[in-house]
């Protein structure tokens, strides 16, 4: 359907043309969640050196390099995409919406105005907009979609995981994206271990921070296990992967929760 | 418009006994509306008689010739030369089998292996409810029909399944999901508890990602995706009721 003049994208275009927009944007879907499921991990990695100032703001110091900069803006590319495409996959599965390539239009569209917008913040610099006032807008706008999805897949036949999955996906459809703004909307607020810690003093922040962590670990997790089931034919093989990844979930799940409770 | 093509078939080939598998290519002048089975019908006739490949009605109703053109599953006895060199805008054609089962040999896939994820949702009426006019045949309102009829166009070919991001492995394929729900769908079938059980399973709906290229490939034009979100949507009542 896209795939006529008005819509050509070198390399997906072919793919598109064989196996529609849908496909292609799905494999896209998947990718992006694997990247985002890896910079996790290293993200909680990287924050356990909050208990030790010097390190954290010697790590941070990393990121004034340009070509790290741009990566970080890039960064924001799978965030946003994986989480309107998210989105989109609940508005057809669960809402019954049908208008698929509005739906496409408008998640590419969105996605280039939230690239767009962090690109000029990260260049405007801090805004010094306060912690507690962005999150509580962006926790009333993530636990609305995440209510709205709820009624919709949770008291029905699906399975607990598959009904978790889309719920963290509403949740994080607001909460991943809102989190990279934040990081550059307060960069000194991130960057800084000493403000990052004030911060996560307040019990508010916390449970934001908490929250998040825990739909992140749970909706990467349940998206790896999935992916792994789709080629693995071996149920020994299948339940042994999916064993690894709830443990190495479970222990970035545990690495972060410490690192908030104490710092 | 022209009346002849120069084409290049490069067919995909499997010897089983010395389970070898290469590529061959095949230079055909075509004419514009010979289809796909004309072209490996000509094959046989004019260059290589060892091709081997399926077919049974070649009217777009059996499913039997689907393969796989540059990518794309298709049937070949749909599939003109002309509108074949159109759509893919070239002249050289990869073809190869579906990849929903075992080749058997060059085009063949052992259907009766693709089948049996079919025969598995019991693609009948397995408890049939009781006949309100008896000695009649049991009459489907057409109101009922409207909501699924246009599923029951599927002919078993297999190119959702081929076409499908789940590869084949842990899922039940599109076309066996689309069995499933026109049976919940049918008003004469009472046993809708054990079929939401299979597609609530492991192997049913949770191993579709929406990827949507059940309903592009189609021969048939179904909207399969539509059939399988309507499952995910909790269309079909609570599970275990009839």
């Amino acid at each position: 359907m896209l795939a006529g003049k008005k819509f050509q994208v070198p390399l997906f275009s072919s793919s598109a043309k064989i196996k529609g927009w849908p496909y292609v944007i799905a494999w896209c879907h998947r990718i992006s969640g694997l990247l985002l499921v890896a910079f996790v991990l290293f993200h909680i990695y990287a924050i356990q050196s909050l208990g030790f100032p010097d390190r954290y703001n010697a790590d941070m110091k990393l990121y004034d390099f340009f070509i790290l900069r741009i990566l970080e803006w890039a960064l924001s590319i799978p965030v946003i995409f994986h989480a309107l495409n998210g989105g989109r996959l609940i508005l057809y599965e669960s809402f019954g919406v049908r208008d698929d390539r509005s739906m496409i239009e408008w998640l590419f569209g969105l996605a280039i105005l939230y690239v767009a917008i962090l690109g000029i913040l990260m260049l405007m610099g801090t805004q010094s907009v306060s912690p507690f006032f962005f999150w509580l807008l962006v926790m009333a706008g993530g636990l609305s979609l995440a209510s709205g999805a709820l009624s919709k897949v949770w008291d029905r036949r699906h399975s607990l995981p598959w009904r978790l999955q889309r719920l963290t996906a509403a949740f994080l459809l607001v909460m991943l994206p809102a989190h990279m703004l934040f990081m550059h909307l307060n960069p000194s607020m991130a960057k800084d271990a000493e403000a990052v810690v004030v911060r996560l003093q307040s019990g508010f922040m916390k449970f934001v921070d908490l929250l998040l962590l825990l739909a992140l670990v749970f909706h990467g997790g349940y998206g790896l296990v999935s992916i792994a089931k789709d080629y693995l034919s071996s149920r020994a093989l299948t339940v042994g992967l999916a064993v690894l990844i709830a443990l190495t979930m479970l222990v970035a799940a545990w690495a972060g929760i410490r690192i908030t409770l104490t710092v | 418009m022209r009346s002849r093509y120069s084409i290049t078939l490069r067919i995909k080939r499997y010897d089983p006994d010395r389970k070898r598998s290469w590529s061959q290519d095949y230079k055909l002048e075509a004419g514009r509306i010979l289809r796909f089975t004309d072209l490996f019908r000509k094959i046989n006739n004019e260059l290589d008689p060892t091709l081997a490949w399926n077919s049974s009605c070649e009217h777009a109703q059996c499913g039997t010739c689907a393969v796989k053109v540059n990518g794309k599953p298709l049937l070949a006895c749909e599939l003109l030369v002309e509108n074949a060199v159109a759509f893919f805008g070239t002249t050289l054609f990869r073809v190869e089998p579906i990849t929903i089962a075992p080749v058997v040999r060059d085009l063949i896939v052992d259907l009766e292996k693709a089948y049996e994820r079919i025969e598995k949702i019991k693609p009948y009426v397995i408890d049939p409810v009781e006949n309100p006019h008896p000695g009649n045949a049991y009459q489907v309102s057409p109101r009922d029909l409207e909501h699924y009829v246009e599923a029951t166009r599927c002919i078993n070919c297999f190119c959702c399944a081929t076409a499908c991001i789940s590869s084949h492995r842990g899922f039940m394929g599109p076309n066996a999901v689309l069995a499933s729900v026109v049976r919940i769908m049918d008003p004469r079938e009472s046993a809708k508890a054990e079929r939401l059980d299979m597609l609530y399973s492991d192997q049913g709906i949770y191993r579709c990602h929406t990827s949507m290229a059940c309903s592009f490939v189609c021969p048939k034009e179904i909207d399969v995706a539509h059939f399988i979100a309507l499952a995910k949507a909790g269309r079909f009542g609570a599970k275990g009721r009839k």
